[in-house]
């Protein structure tokens, strides 16, 4: 009798252990696929860009060996590695243009040990392309005559020119610095600027 | 011969070498982000001293078996780390890793607090094991086509959450790595350095047929086994594993031999 007792007691806690070991392993699955798609994608999108010179996001990844080293000598502390909350890119370099944009002073990329950068001059740089938010920008919406954008592009009248005095991106030119995009007085509700950096390149990245 | 013979203060200078790698990376980024002055960046996953750049060999390994494609800086960078592990073996753990320094220091607290001089290993798992580490890593780096010693190093990680903190006053999550890494020392002495670095392997793999060794001398020797007890990898130099790639030269077993049966030396195989 009591050992009966003690059996079903034990296949209780037997049941109890399965039970609650499943609920761990499908709360942890669902983690881990909700986590799946921003640990592995990669962190570059609007206004959040790889520094100058940087090889296709493709092998991005594989090349870049998390030293710092570009973070370490950024003048301006514009460069910040990602941590674990981007997954297998945590300690990779990334830029927020909105935030504090690249002023090209290009010395991430004489530093890089693998090429991850690669070196070139400052007016070979892709990291993106600046597009100018028409339903947002007070020139274009005719509400004042704003030419920040303007004013601060290091490459005035050739990577922004005014157009009727409005901003006109000339994508041969533009770096993709996001200087414009750091000084537009414009922040949408999503904290999006009239004017911001789209990474156009970093699929391809430069060759 | 008696005791005090032969003695080569080698703990003294490599503290002394351990401290001024630590301090190198301590000051480094206060140097960058507080003065500007880039002289030095980085840690010990690649470092940059004026225009002379190191590169650790694992890192650079995996980048390029990972992205297949070759970076001549990257080899250049490579070359001195290589040559120092085929002459020396793993004198980079022994001598410069942040996580052997820290390792040290904290063997000296325990051993002041609990006044025991040598500590027992309590999981003992085969040597062996370091030998298949390396492959699997690398294999499994290829596989998910990301470096993965490169995002998890130890050694890598003492430096970035050093320079998180100056630079953007937050340590990262990664860090705790580096807290289980000295934790299990509590466990075997210098565990995750025995058995599961990769770069250790690596390193000690390049530097199998090293040129400095701890040369044992069997005629003076009196088999007291203090040299086996102070070793913190475990190895027993009076059987000749000093001379094992596993050792890595820090010279804890010289310094211990009261004998002076024990010296760390340049030799050739040939003799």
């Amino acid at each position: 009798m009591n050992s009966h007792d003690n059996s079903s007691v034990e296949e209780k806690r037997e049941g109890r252990r399965l039970f609650l070991g499943g609920l761990l392993t499908s709360a942890l699955l669902t983690i881990g696929v909700k986590a799946e798609g921003r640990l592995l994608s990669s962190p570059v999108t609007t206004n959040r860009l790889r520094p100058p010179g940087a090889v296709s996001e493709k092998i991005f990844l594989g090349t870049c060996i998390r030293c710092g080293r570009c973070v370490e000598v950024c003048p301006y502390h514009c460069i910040i590695p990602l941590d674990t909350r981007h997954g297998v890119h945590a300690g990779t370099p990334l830029i927020s243009v909105e935030k504090i944009p690249c002023y090209l002073c290009m010395k991430c990329v004489q530093i890089c040990p693998t090429g991850t950068l690669r070196p070139l001059r400052q007016e070979e740089t892709r990291m993106g392309m600046a597009v100018v938010n028409r339903h947002l920008c007070y020139t274009w919406l005719g509400q004042t005559l704003c030419r920040t954008c303007y004013n601060v592009c290091p490459f005035t009248d050739k990577a922004i020119r005014l157009d009727e005095l409005r901003p006109v991106i000339e994508e041969k030119h533009c770096t993709g610095c996001g200087l414009c995009t750091h000084a537009c007085p414009i922040t949408a509700e999503d904290g999006s600027k009239a004017v911001n950096i789209e990474p156009v390149y970093s699929r391809d990245g430069l060759v | 011969m008696s005791s005090g013979v032969n003695r080569q203060h080698i703990r003294r200078w490599r503290l002394l070498v351990q401290s001024g790698a630590f301090l190198l990376i301590v000051i480094a980024p206060f140097l960058n982000f507080y003065l500007q002055i880039d002289f030095v960046q980085g840690w010990y996953q690649s470092i940059g001293i004026g225009k002379l750049w190191f590169v650790s060999p694992l890192e650079g390994l995996e980048s390029i078996l990972v992205a297949k494609r070759l970076y001549l800086p990257l080899l250049v960078a490579m070359v001195v780390p290589v040559l120092l592990a085929f002459f020396m073996g793993r004198v980079f753990c022994g001598w410069i890793c942040p996580i052997h320094f820290l390792s040290d220091l904290s063997d000296r607290f325990i051993r002041i607090f609990s006044g025991k001089k040598f500590r027992k290993d309590h999981l003992l798992l085969p040597k062996t094991l370091l030998w298949y580490v390396l492959p699997a890593e690398l294999l499994l780096t290829m596989i998910l086509g990301a470096p993965l010693f490169v995002f998890l190093s130890p050694p890598g990680l003492v430096g970035r959450e050093m320079m998180m903190a100056v630079f953007f006053h937050t340590l990262t999550p990664e860090g705790l790595v580096v807290v289980a890494v000295l934790a299990a020392n509590l466990v075997t002495q210098r565990m995750f350095c025995r058995y599961f670095c990769p770069l250790g392997a690596l390193l000690a793999l390049i530097g199998s047929k090293r040129k400095l060794t701890i040369l044992h001398d069997p005629t003076t020797c009196t088999e007291c086994g203090l040299c086996r007890r102070s070793c913190p990898l475990g190895l027993d130099p009076q059987q000749g594993e000093g001379q094992s790639p596993y050792c890595w030269n820090c010279g804890e077993c010289v310094e211990s031999c009261k004998e002076g049966s024990l010296q760390l030396r340049w030799w050739t195989r040939s003799r």
